[in-house]
Protein backbone atom coordinates (compact mmCIF):
# COMPACT_ATOMS: atom_id res chain seq x y z
CA UNK A 1 0.00 0.00 0.00
CA UNK A 2 1.17 3.65 -0.93
CA UNK A 3 1.97 5.67 1.94
CA UNK A 4 -0.68 8.61 2.37
CA UNK A 5 0.37 12.16 2.87
CA UNK A 6 -0.96 14.01 5.72
CA UNK A 7 -3.80 15.64 3.80
CA UNK A 8 -5.52 12.74 2.59
CA UNK A 9 -5.34 10.72 5.78
CA UNK A 10 -6.78 14.22 7.93
CA UNK A 11 -9.56 13.82 5.14
CA UNK A 12 -9.85 9.87 5.87
CA UNK A 13 -10.33 10.45 9.36
CA UNK A 14 -12.90 13.02 8.96
CA UNK A 15 -15.19 10.83 6.64
CA UNK A 16 -15.01 8.34 9.67
CA UNK A 17 -15.84 10.75 12.23
CA UNK A 18 -18.93 11.80 9.87
CA UNK A 19 -20.02 8.20 9.34
CA UNK A 20 -20.05 7.62 12.90
CA UNK A 21 -23.41 10.24 13.01
CA UNK A 22 -25.73 9.13 10.46
CA UNK A 23 -28.95 9.74 11.66
CA UNK A 24 -32.36 9.05 9.24
CA UNK A 25 -33.62 12.41 7.51
CA UNK A 26 -37.71 12.22 6.68
CA UNK A 27 -39.00 12.56 3.35
CA UNK A 28 -39.90 16.43 2.66
CA UNK A 29 -37.16 17.17 5.76
CA UNK A 30 -37.07 21.25 4.47
CA UNK A 31 -40.80 21.64 4.35
CA UNK A 32 -41.45 20.10 7.96
CA UNK A 33 -38.49 22.33 9.30
CA UNK A 34 -39.83 25.44 8.03
CA UNK A 35 -43.45 25.16 9.20
CA UNK A 36 -41.94 24.18 12.42
CA UNK A 37 -39.95 27.54 12.80
CA UNK A 38 -42.87 29.53 11.77
CA UNK A 39 -45.26 27.58 14.18
CA UNK A 40 -42.72 28.06 16.83
CA UNK A 41 -42.40 31.77 16.14
CA UNK A 42 -46.31 31.88 15.64
CA UNK A 43 -46.86 30.52 19.07
CA UNK A 44 -44.89 33.40 20.56
CA UNK A 45 -46.33 36.21 18.54
CA UNK A 46 -49.91 34.80 19.51
CA UNK A 47 -48.84 35.58 23.15
CA UNK A 48 -47.88 38.97 21.84
CA UNK A 49 -50.94 39.65 20.72
CA UNK A 50 -52.96 39.02 23.63
CA UNK A 51 -50.48 40.78 26.20
CA UNK A 52 -50.09 43.27 24.30
CA UNK A 53 -53.40 44.22 21.75
CA UNK A 54 -55.77 42.13 23.74
CA UNK A 55 -58.60 40.16 21.49
CA UNK A 56 -61.07 41.77 19.22
CA UNK A 57 -63.85 42.10 21.33
CA UNK A 58 -66.24 40.83 18.60
CA UNK A 59 -64.10 38.11 18.37
CA UNK A 60 -66.98 35.38 18.16
CA UNK A 61 -69.03 37.52 15.95
CA UNK A 62 -66.28 38.78 13.42
CA UNK A 63 -65.42 35.01 12.80
CA UNK A 64 -68.47 34.88 10.62
CA UNK A 65 -68.43 38.56 8.87
CA UNK A 66 -67.07 39.07 5.42
CA UNK A 67 -64.17 41.17 6.53
CA UNK A 68 -62.40 38.92 8.82
CA UNK A 69 -62.24 36.13 5.91
CA UNK A 70 -61.56 39.25 3.65
CA UNK A 71 -58.18 39.81 5.91
CA UNK A 72 -57.37 35.90 6.24
CA UNK A 73 -57.59 34.95 2.85
CA UNK A 74 -55.59 37.98 1.49
CA UNK A 75 -52.42 36.92 4.79
CA UNK A 76 -52.91 33.56 4.51
CA UNK A 77 -52.28 33.41 0.86
CA UNK A 78 -49.51 35.34 0.55
CA UNK A 79 -48.25 32.94 3.76
CA UNK A 80 -48.80 30.04 1.63
CA UNK A 81 -46.72 31.66 -0.63
CA UNK A 82 -43.91 32.77 0.51
CA UNK A 83 -43.46 29.49 2.04
CA UNK A 84 -43.25 28.13 -0.95
CA UNK A 85 -40.81 30.34 -2.09
CA UNK A 86 -38.36 29.54 1.14
CA UNK A 87 -38.34 26.06 0.94
CA UNK A 88 -37.46 26.32 -2.49
CA UNK A 89 -34.80 29.04 -1.82
CA UNK A 90 -34.02 26.68 1.04
CA UNK A 91 -31.87 24.17 -1.05
CA UNK A 92 -28.63 24.98 -2.63
CA UNK A 93 -29.47 24.65 -6.40
CA UNK A 94 -32.11 27.86 -5.17
CA UNK A 95 -34.37 29.46 -7.18
CA UNK A 96 -35.02 32.66 -7.83
CA UNK A 97 -37.60 35.05 -6.18
CA UNK A 98 -39.62 35.34 -9.71
CA UNK A 99 -40.86 32.11 -8.59
CA UNK A 100 -43.36 35.37 -6.18
CA UNK A 101 -45.21 35.94 -8.99
CA UNK A 102 -48.37 33.93 -7.99
CA UNK A 103 -48.56 36.96 -5.21
CA UNK A 104 -50.14 38.98 -8.00
CA UNK A 105 -53.40 37.70 -7.84
CA UNK A 106 -53.95 38.12 -3.85
CA UNK A 107 -53.12 41.15 -4.69
CA UNK A 108 -54.95 42.29 -7.77
CA UNK A 109 -58.06 40.12 -6.04
CA UNK A 110 -57.98 42.68 -2.81
CA UNK A 111 -57.74 45.70 -5.53
CA UNK A 112 -60.82 44.80 -7.01
CA UNK A 113 -62.45 44.28 -3.89
CA UNK A 114 -60.61 47.97 -2.72
CA UNK A 115 -62.11 49.05 -6.14
CA UNK A 116 -65.49 47.93 -5.57
CA UNK A 117 -66.02 49.47 -1.78
CA UNK A 118 -64.93 52.73 -2.79
CA UNK A 119 -67.51 53.09 -5.49
CA UNK A 120 -70.06 52.20 -2.98
CA UNK A 121 -69.35 54.63 -0.51
CA UNK A 122 -69.43 58.39 -0.92
CA UNK A 123 -66.38 60.25 -1.69
CA UNK A 124 -65.90 61.78 1.43
CA UNK A 125 -65.80 58.90 3.47
CA UNK A 126 -62.55 57.54 1.25
CA UNK A 127 -60.24 59.23 3.73
CA UNK A 128 -61.38 57.59 6.78
CA UNK A 129 -61.71 54.39 5.59
CA UNK A 130 -58.51 54.55 3.88
CA UNK A 131 -56.71 55.35 7.35
CA UNK A 132 -59.16 53.56 9.58
CA UNK A 133 -58.26 53.53 13.40
CA UNK A 134 -54.85 52.60 13.23
CA UNK A 135 -53.20 52.94 10.25
CA UNK A 136 -50.51 54.83 11.81
CA UNK A 137 -50.06 51.76 14.02
CA UNK A 138 -50.91 48.80 11.94
CA UNK A 139 -47.60 48.27 9.82
CA UNK A 140 -45.19 48.40 12.78
CA UNK A 141 -47.16 45.97 15.13
CA UNK A 142 -46.95 43.49 11.62
CA UNK A 143 -43.27 44.08 11.62
CA UNK A 144 -42.79 43.70 15.47
CA UNK A 145 -44.94 40.63 15.33
CA UNK A 146 -42.74 39.10 12.63
CA UNK A 147 -39.84 39.41 14.45
CA UNK A 148 -40.67 36.53 16.48
CA UNK A 149 -41.55 34.47 13.50
CA UNK A 150 -38.24 35.45 11.39
CA UNK A 151 -36.29 33.85 14.59
CA UNK A 152 -38.05 30.79 14.14
CA UNK A 153 -37.38 30.54 10.54
CA UNK A 154 -33.75 31.02 11.55
CA UNK A 155 -33.89 28.21 13.59
CA UNK A 156 -35.30 26.44 10.49
CA UNK A 157 -31.81 27.28 8.94
CA UNK A 158 -29.44 26.42 10.51
CA UNK A 159 -30.41 22.97 8.84
CA UNK A 160 -31.08 24.02 5.39
CA UNK A 161 -28.36 25.33 2.82
CA UNK A 162 -29.81 28.74 0.79
CA UNK A 163 -26.81 30.01 -1.12
CA UNK A 164 -29.06 33.26 -2.62
CA UNK A 165 -29.09 34.84 0.90
CA UNK A 166 -30.87 37.76 -0.19
CA UNK A 167 -33.60 36.26 -1.30
CA UNK A 168 -33.74 33.48 1.26
CA UNK A 169 -33.85 36.37 4.00
CA UNK A 170 -36.36 38.24 1.58
CA UNK A 171 -38.51 35.00 1.16
CA UNK A 172 -38.27 34.46 4.77
CA UNK A 173 -39.16 38.05 5.83
CA UNK A 174 -42.21 37.74 3.71
CA UNK A 175 -43.49 34.78 5.35
CA UNK A 176 -42.53 36.09 8.43
CA UNK A 177 -44.90 39.17 7.92
CA UNK A 178 -47.44 37.59 5.82
CA UNK A 179 -48.29 35.44 9.36
CA UNK A 180 -47.50 37.80 11.71
CA UNK A 181 -50.30 39.86 9.95
CA UNK A 182 -52.58 36.68 10.06
CA UNK A 183 -51.92 36.51 13.67
CA UNK A 184 -52.58 40.67 14.41
CA UNK A 185 -55.93 39.88 12.62
CA UNK A 186 -56.93 38.46 16.28
CA UNK A 187 -56.73 41.70 17.61
CA UNK A 188 -57.31 44.02 14.21
CA UNK A 189 -61.35 45.35 14.21
CA UNK A 190 -60.43 46.99 10.76
CA UNK A 191 -62.53 46.12 7.95
CA UNK A 192 -62.08 48.07 4.65
CA UNK A 193 -60.15 46.61 2.05
CA UNK A 194 -58.31 49.27 1.08
CA UNK A 195 -57.18 49.54 4.56
CA UNK A 196 -55.63 45.56 4.34
CA UNK A 197 -54.83 46.25 1.20
CA UNK A 198 -52.19 49.54 2.47
CA UNK A 199 -51.10 49.09 5.92
CA UNK A 200 -50.91 45.28 6.16
CA UNK A 201 -49.18 45.55 2.64
CA UNK A 202 -46.82 48.02 4.23
CA UNK A 203 -46.22 45.79 7.08
CA UNK A 204 -45.42 42.86 5.52
CA UNK A 205 -43.29 44.58 3.00
CA UNK A 206 -41.36 45.81 6.01
CA UNK A 207 -40.58 42.67 6.96
CA UNK A 208 -39.51 41.30 3.73
CA UNK A 209 -36.61 44.33 3.32
CA UNK A 210 -35.71 43.59 6.62
CA UNK A 211 -35.14 39.76 5.84
CA UNK A 212 -33.41 40.85 2.37
CA UNK A 213 -30.96 43.62 4.59
CA UNK A 214 -30.53 40.42 7.27
CA UNK A 215 -30.47 37.38 5.20
CA UNK A 216 -26.52 37.60 4.02
CA UNK A 217 -25.67 38.12 7.49
CA UNK A 218 -27.87 35.38 9.30
CA UNK A 219 -28.19 33.16 7.00
CA UNK A 220 -24.69 32.12 6.17
CA UNK A 221 -23.60 28.49 6.63
CA UNK B 1 -12.60 6.26 -10.46
CA UNK B 2 -15.44 8.15 -11.51
CA UNK B 3 -18.83 7.40 -10.32
CA UNK B 4 -22.05 7.51 -12.15
CA UNK B 5 -24.97 10.16 -10.99
CA UNK B 6 -27.16 6.82 -10.39
CA UNK B 7 -24.32 5.75 -7.96
CA UNK B 8 -23.84 8.71 -5.88
CA UNK B 9 -27.58 8.95 -5.83
CA UNK B 10 -28.59 5.72 -4.70
CA UNK B 11 -25.60 5.89 -1.75
CA UNK B 12 -27.28 9.43 -1.09
CA UNK B 13 -30.76 7.90 -0.27
CA UNK B 14 -29.47 5.05 1.23
CA UNK B 15 -27.77 7.35 3.90
CA UNK B 16 -30.74 9.72 4.29
CA UNK B 17 -32.46 6.25 5.65
CA UNK B 18 -29.66 6.17 7.94
CA UNK B 19 -27.36 3.59 6.57
CA UNK B 20 -23.76 4.83 7.52
CA UNK B 21 -22.09 2.49 5.30
CA UNK B 22 -23.70 3.94 2.47
CA UNK B 23 -22.72 7.56 3.74
CA UNK B 24 -18.89 7.06 4.01
CA UNK B 25 -18.95 5.51 0.72
CA UNK B 26 -20.46 8.39 -0.63
CA UNK B 27 -18.21 11.04 1.28
CA UNK B 28 -15.50 9.07 0.07
CA UNK B 29 -16.31 8.44 -3.90
CA UNK B 30 -16.83 12.28 -3.56
CA UNK B 31 -13.50 13.33 -2.45
CA UNK B 32 -11.76 12.98 -6.05
CA UNK B 33 -14.50 14.61 -7.58
CA UNK B 34 -13.95 17.82 -5.67
CA UNK B 35 -10.47 17.74 -5.74
CA UNK B 36 -10.89 17.90 -9.36
CA UNK B 37 -13.57 20.43 -8.60
CA UNK B 38 -11.91 22.98 -6.70
CA UNK B 39 -8.38 22.40 -8.24
CA UNK B 40 -9.68 23.30 -11.87
CA UNK B 41 -11.33 26.27 -10.26
CA UNK B 42 -8.12 27.56 -7.67
CA UNK B 43 -4.92 28.87 -8.15
CA UNK B 44 -2.77 27.33 -5.58
CA UNK B 45 -2.96 24.27 -4.24
CA UNK B 46 -2.53 24.65 -0.73
CA UNK B 47 -6.36 25.47 0.15
CA UNK B 48 -7.86 22.76 -1.82
CA UNK B 49 -7.70 19.84 0.82
CA UNK B 50 -9.30 22.25 3.30
CA UNK B 51 -12.11 23.14 0.92
CA UNK B 52 -12.85 19.61 0.37
CA UNK B 53 -12.98 19.16 3.76
CA UNK B 54 -15.31 21.91 4.63
CA UNK B 55 -17.77 20.40 1.24
CA UNK B 56 -17.63 17.01 3.06
CA UNK B 57 -18.84 18.73 6.75
CA UNK B 58 -21.31 20.62 4.56
CA UNK B 59 -23.04 17.98 2.49
CA UNK B 60 -23.14 16.16 6.06
CA UNK B 61 -24.90 18.85 7.82
CA UNK B 62 -26.99 20.28 5.00
CA UNK B 63 -27.88 16.24 3.34
CA UNK B 64 -31.47 16.98 4.81
CA UNK B 65 -31.91 19.78 2.05
CA UNK B 66 -31.40 17.04 -0.62
CA UNK B 67 -34.50 16.19 -2.53
CA UNK B 68 -34.54 12.40 -3.33
CA UNK B 69 -36.62 13.09 -6.60
CA UNK B 70 -34.06 15.42 -7.80
CA UNK B 71 -30.54 14.96 -9.70
CA UNK B 72 -27.57 14.25 -7.00
CA UNK B 73 -24.76 16.03 -9.17
CA UNK B 74 -26.44 19.51 -9.29
CA UNK B 75 -27.35 19.39 -5.69
CA UNK B 76 -23.49 18.45 -4.72
CA UNK B 77 -22.16 21.18 -7.57
CA UNK B 78 -24.61 23.95 -5.89
CA UNK B 79 -23.19 22.98 -2.38
CA UNK B 80 -19.41 23.22 -3.47
CA UNK B 81 -20.31 26.14 -5.58
CA UNK B 82 -21.28 27.48 -2.39
CA UNK B 83 -18.39 26.67 -0.35
CA UNK B 84 -15.74 27.71 -2.97
CA UNK B 85 -17.94 31.83 -3.24
CA UNK B 86 -17.94 31.52 0.51
CA UNK B 87 -13.82 30.61 0.60
CA UNK B 88 -12.54 33.04 -1.76
CA UNK B 89 -15.08 35.78 0.34
CA UNK B 90 -13.17 35.35 3.54
CA UNK B 91 -9.83 35.74 1.63
CA UNK B 92 -11.26 38.96 0.33
CA UNK B 93 -10.46 37.33 -3.44
CA UNK B 94 -12.96 38.20 -5.97
CA UNK B 95 -12.96 35.46 -8.88
CA UNK B 96 -16.48 35.17 -11.42
CA UNK B 97 -17.50 31.54 -10.48
CA UNK B 98 -20.18 30.08 -13.18
CA UNK B 99 -23.50 28.87 -11.87
CA UNK B 100 -24.29 25.89 -11.29
CA UNK B 101 -26.03 24.75 -14.73
CA UNK B 102 -22.47 25.86 -16.73
CA UNK B 103 -20.34 23.93 -13.82
CA UNK B 104 -22.74 20.72 -15.06
CA UNK B 105 -22.13 20.79 -18.22
CA UNK B 106 -18.50 21.87 -17.62
CA UNK B 107 -17.84 19.00 -15.46
CA UNK B 108 -20.21 16.76 -17.46
CA UNK B 109 -18.06 17.44 -20.42
CA UNK B 110 -14.70 16.52 -18.89
CA UNK B 111 -16.33 13.37 -17.30
CA UNK B 112 -17.44 12.00 -20.73
CA UNK B 113 -14.23 12.83 -22.45
CA UNK B 114 -11.86 11.47 -20.11
CA UNK B 115 -13.18 8.43 -19.63
CA UNK B 116 -14.41 7.44 -23.49
CA UNK B 117 -13.65 10.22 -25.78
CA UNK B 118 -11.22 12.12 -28.08
CA UNK B 119 -11.35 15.66 -27.29
CA UNK B 120 -9.73 16.47 -30.75
CA UNK B 121 -12.51 14.42 -32.35
CA UNK B 122 -15.21 15.93 -30.80
CA UNK B 123 -13.70 19.54 -31.36
CA UNK B 124 -13.61 19.16 -35.00
CA UNK B 125 -17.62 18.86 -35.04
CA UNK B 126 -17.66 22.35 -33.97
CA UNK B 127 -16.99 25.92 -35.24
CA UNK B 128 -13.47 27.20 -35.85
CA UNK B 129 -13.89 30.21 -32.80
CA UNK B 130 -15.94 27.84 -30.50
CA UNK B 131 -13.34 25.14 -30.73
CA UNK B 132 -10.70 27.24 -30.27
CA UNK B 133 -12.03 28.86 -27.13
CA UNK B 134 -12.92 25.87 -25.54
CA UNK B 135 -9.32 24.67 -26.57
CA UNK B 136 -7.87 27.91 -24.59
CA UNK B 137 -9.87 28.38 -22.08
CA UNK B 138 -10.57 24.28 -20.78
CA UNK B 139 -7.54 22.80 -22.13
CA UNK B 140 -4.54 25.00 -22.56
CA UNK B 141 -5.76 26.79 -19.17
CA UNK B 142 -5.60 30.34 -20.79
CA UNK B 143 -7.63 33.34 -18.83
CA UNK B 144 -10.92 34.75 -20.91
CA UNK B 145 -8.77 37.62 -21.15
CA UNK B 146 -5.76 35.99 -22.52
CA UNK B 147 -8.24 33.59 -24.79
CA UNK B 148 -9.81 37.33 -26.33
CA UNK B 149 -6.50 38.74 -26.70
CA UNK B 150 -5.05 35.35 -28.65
CA UNK B 151 -7.80 35.12 -30.84
CA UNK B 152 -8.23 38.92 -31.53
CA UNK B 153 -11.96 38.76 -30.56
CA UNK B 154 -13.50 40.34 -27.79
CA UNK B 155 -13.78 38.61 -24.36
CA UNK B 156 -17.63 38.72 -23.81
CA UNK B 157 -17.35 36.66 -27.81
CA UNK B 158 -15.39 34.26 -25.91
CA UNK B 159 -17.44 33.12 -23.28
CA UNK B 160 -20.42 32.74 -25.18
CA UNK B 161 -18.42 30.75 -27.98
CA UNK B 162 -17.26 28.49 -24.73
CA UNK B 163 -20.63 28.78 -23.35
CA UNK B 164 -22.95 27.53 -26.86
CA UNK B 165 -19.56 25.11 -27.55
CA UNK B 166 -19.99 23.40 -24.19
CA UNK B 167 -23.59 23.23 -24.81
CA UNK B 168 -23.31 22.04 -28.40
CA UNK B 169 -20.92 18.86 -26.96
CA UNK B 170 -22.89 17.98 -23.86
CA UNK B 171 -25.98 17.45 -26.22
CA UNK B 172 -24.00 15.41 -28.49
CA UNK B 173 -22.01 13.64 -25.31
CA UNK B 174 -25.75 13.21 -24.56
CA UNK B 175 -26.87 11.87 -28.02
CA UNK B 176 -24.05 9.04 -27.60
CA UNK B 177 -24.77 7.29 -24.77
Amino acid sequence: MMAQDPDTSSTERLIAALSADVPPIPPRFIGRRIALGIAGGGVVSIGLVFALFGMRPDFPQAMFGFSFWMKWAYTLSLGLIAVAATVRLARPEGGSLRMLWPLALPILLLAALAIEEMIRTPMRDWLSMWLGGSWNRCPWRVLLLAVPIFLGLLWSFRKLAPTNLRAAGAAAGLAAGAWAATIYCLHCDEFAAVFVLTWYSLGILLATGLGALLGPRVLRW
Amino acid sequence: MRHSEAELRAWMTAGLDGDAAAHAALLRALVPLLRGFFRRRMRGDEDIEDLVQETLIAIHTKRGTYDRDRPFTAWLYAVARYRLIDHLRRRRVSVPIEEVEAILITEGFEEAVTSRLDIERLLSGLSGKQARAIRDTHLEGLSVAEAAEGARIGQSDVKVSVHRGLKALAARLRGHE
